[in-house]
């Protein structure tokens, strides 16, 4: 299977200031991409080299095997920019019908389904729209045309709780339909419910990309386990992956990295009637990332 | 119509409105002055023109036929106030085309939709030649029915000349303004590049004919083609004209390699 999104040793610089540099990617079809890194990174600069807003410095893209330069290619794209800018006196439905027009159309009541389902007032003025509900427009232009790639700049950014499940469900519904999705983010919150991966980008070099069911296997996990008995801590003690044991009376406290099976056989030898396990906390292991990463830098700095 | 001209145009239309009502009711105003001031034939008389400073009736074209029909359409709508706000109009709307949206961010989304660069500013500046030629023909029908009501005895051919002049005028400028944001995407650089090249070039064109040190510049400036030809007097100055054309074909040119090559909103 072709990528859908393939970059070699894509660099952007702007002036002498680094954007992006070196950056090795492909985006298989049907797969959710999250792209996480904080704000400055170089997550808006890769998206826009990919829509050829901005131009490579050096390396290469390309986009369903195209270069970025073909306007053809943004056809098969709905993008949602990080910074929406939305303005003027014309109405928010006109303006979506204008650029549903210029990608060749969109089918009738498809803008009228997707603002119902964002619960978004397009017969708003532009320049009148609040930031949440730019953000709705911005999405409802991304979707409508049904693209084969959807990139998102920080989809999330200004919507309500409410709206972001729904945004989210869409999200799915286009994944079940066998489209591509990139989105980016600053927390990985936002994106580990639907992402398949994340690439983690910082200081305008790609850090790592990970699978997300690898992630959360090997995310750290606490555990609380309470028995009907009192447990002597030695049964518990040098099991593989478990760490920082805490046996008190007939409870105990644990963490694992990774499986929780060695812990649950040993558990298994006395009679278990309670059993806590906190949900992976991804968000921990991405941090761990970012000050490996700088540890390096303030390293090679010093 | 293409979808991002018309666009464009309905992004302009309030402001055309209000440029083409501006500039008729100052051509309507100051055109029907005439007959009450040739009831008064003081007004212009020899000896009141000359207590003007020189230098200031150069800047106005010289005024000596003033108290002519002919020469007070010149001096009041094609010298320099017509000229000039026509100008303004036009570096307003060619800033709309490109730098303002581009400082805006909200041409961001226009260039990501499946339309190329070139396609995308063609549209753009299509948009703005028709703009400018709607204001035009409504101001020129103002114009020639004003004079002709006024008693002028301007021929409609002489006004119709000298209008085509300043649309080429005006559309130049324009075109320059739309280039220069294309290439570099800020307004105030091409409003400053526009707003420098003609008030020195009609500087240059008006005071510096008689300055031998600056005479050669007059030919690097729009406005010596637009006003050497005296379109209202001497009829067609059809190669001052096609100067006018030709470098607003060459600005247009250089807008889209420029453009082509740039990164947006950076």
């Amino acid at each position: 299977m072709t990528a859908v999104v393939e970059t070699e040793g894509l660099t952007k610089f702007y002036g002498t200031r680094r954007g992006l540099e070196d950056l090795t990617l492909d985006i298989r079809p049907g797969e959710v991409f999250g792209y996480l890194g904080p704000n400055g990174a170089g997550k808006t600069t890769t998206i826009r080299l990919l829509l050829d807003v901005i131009r490579p410095t050096s390396g290469r893209a390309t986009v369903f095997g195209a270069s970025t330069r073909d306007p053809r290619v943004r056809a098969r794209i709905g993008y949602l920019p990080g910074e929406l800018a939305l303005e003027g006196g014309e109405r928010a439905r006109d303006y979506l019908r204008f650029l549903a027009g210029v990608r060749g159309g969109v089918s009738r009541g498809r803008i009228d389904d997707l603002a119902e389902r964002l619960d978004a007032d397009l017969s708003v003025r532009m320049g009148r729209l609040s930031k949440g509900n730019k953000q709705k427009v911005g999405l409802i232009q991304a979707f409508m045309h049904e693209p084969e790639l959807l990139i998102l700049d920080e989809p999330t950014s200004g919507l309500d709780p409410l709206v972001q499940q729904e945004f989210l469900a869409m999200v799915r519904e286009a994944r079940t339909a066998g489209r591509t999705i990139l989105m980016s983010s600053h927390v990985l919150a936002e994106v580990e419910h639907v992402a398949d991966r994340v690439g983690i980008v910082r200081a305008g070099r790609l850090v790592a990309v990970e699978d997300i069911a690898a992630l959360r296997e090997r995310a750290v996990r606490h555990v609380e386990l309470h028995f009907d008995a009192p447990v002597p801590r030695e049964d518990f003690e040098g099991l593989p992956g478990v760490r920082d044991v805490t046996v008190q009376g007939a409870s105990l406290r644990c963490t694992i990295d990774g499986r929780p099976d060695a812990l649950v056989k040993a558990a298994a030898r006395h009679t278990v009637v309670h059993l806590v396990s906190a949900e992976p906390d991804l968000e921990e292991i991405f941090l761990t990332y970012y000050s490996e990463e700088e540890a390096r830098h303030a390293h090679a700095g010093a | 119509m293409p979808t991002l001209v018309r666009k464009t145009l309905g992004e302009y239309r309030r402001a055309l409105i209000g440029w083409t009502v501006g500039l008729c009711a100052f051509l309507g105003m100051y055109i029907s002055i005439y007959a009450s001031m040739m009831k008064d034939p003081d007004t212009f008389t020899k000896q009141a023109i000359a207590k003007y400073p020189g230098a200031l009736r150069d800047l106005m074209g010289g005024l000596s036929d003033i108290a002519t029909g002919t020469g007070y359409l010149q001096a009041i709508a094609y010298q320099l106030l017509g000229p000039l706000l026509f100008t303004m109009c036009a570096v307003i709307l060619g800033n709309r085309a490109l730098a303002g949206p581009e400082e805006a961010k909200t041409l961001e989304l226009t260039l990501t939709l499946p339309l190329d660069r070139r396609r995308l500013l063609l549209e753009r500046w299509t948009a703005l030649a028709l703009g400018l030629l709607g204001v035009a023909l409504v101001t020129l029908v103002v114009a020639a029915g004003a004079s002709s009501a006024a008693g002028m005895g301007v021929p409609f051919g002489r006004i119709l000349a000298a209008h085509t002049g300043l649309f080429l005028l005006v559309l130049f400028f324009g075109t320059l303004v739309l280039c220069v944001g294309a290439a570099f995407g800020r307004k105030q650089v091409a409003l400053a590049v526009a707003g420098v090249w003609g008030v020195a070039g009609y500087i240059v064109e008006t005071m510096g004919r008689s300055v031998d040190a600056l005479s050669w510049l007059r030919w690097l400036t729009p406005v010596h083609y637009y006003l050497d030809g005296r379109p209202l007097y001497q009829g067609w100055p059809y190669g001052d004209y096609l100067v006018l054309l030709g470098a607003t074909a060459v600005l247009l040119m250089t807008a889209l390699l420029a453009f082509e090559r740039r990164d947006v909103g950076v």
